[in-house]
């Protein structure tokens, strides 16, 4: 559940960061920098998790 | 027979200044920016349908209006400011006055809500769930979001942008 949300939230967000860029000129570099936000998200979202999992608080 | 590199060539200079380079973004009326501006709030991606970029404000809509609408059905709540408690520095309490400047960026998503009293009174099951935070985390993304689409919908009106 956890994941799929954040996977979720994730994907709206490169959605609308990617097409608003001004710097992607054509559709396939929109794409592009879509999945690295995207992955941006995941990954960092996992680190973090991975990282504050420990503490108890 | 003349190539379109002969006739732009044969531009006379006193033209020549004037003439706009190909695929040069235009702006549009005052009139049109203002419209698309407004209805860019009120309507995630109706500023881009304005504006004739159909696809942006397909995109624009589906995703803004759905985090909006995913928000509500995870029982997130609509924010007001609130008056801070006696004593406080400020007059509001002022993560209320964030999450509601979040969250009013949807436009008619939040005022529809508000009016229908849709996310107004918390539900003791809901904030008891692990994911209760999800629904207000999601109608914050879909304010956030809407701002930097109205954004863009300025840039494309005043000719910043394609």
């Amino acid at each position: 559940m956890h994941v799929l949300m954040m996977s979720m939230y994730a994907a709206m967000a490169a959605v609308v960061l990617a097409t608003v860029d001004p710097k992607s000129d054509t559709p396939r570099q929109r794409v592009i920098h879509g999945l690295k936000i995207f992955g941006s998200f995941l990954g960092i979202g996992l680190l973090l998790s991975w990282v504050l999992f420990p503490i108890p608080w | 027979m003349q190539t379109r590199d002969t006739l732009t060539d044969n531009i006379p200079p006193h033209f020549s200044d004037r003439a706009l380079p190909f695929n040069q973004p235009t702006p549009f009326p005052l009139a049109r920016r203002t419209v698309a501006l407004i209805a860019s709030w009120l309507v995630p991606g109706a500023g881009h349908l304005a504006l004739g970029r159909y696809g942006r404000a397909l995109l624009f809509f589906v995703t803004i209006v759905g985090a909006f609408v995913l928000g509500l059905s995870l029982h997130g709540h609509l924010y007001w400011p609130t008056v801070a408690e006696p004593g406080s520095t400020f007059h509001y309490d002022l993560i209320t006055v964030l999450w509601f400047f979040a969250e009013i960026g949807s436009g008619l998503c939040y005022i529809a809500s508000y009016v229908l009293g849709l996310g107004m009174t918390p539900i003791p099951q809901a904030a008891a769930s692990p994911t209760f935070e999800y629904g207000n985390t999601f109608m914050f993304l879909a304010g956030l979001l809407n701002y930097l689409v109205i954004h863009d919908a300025f840039d494309i009106a005043a000719g910043r942008k394609n």
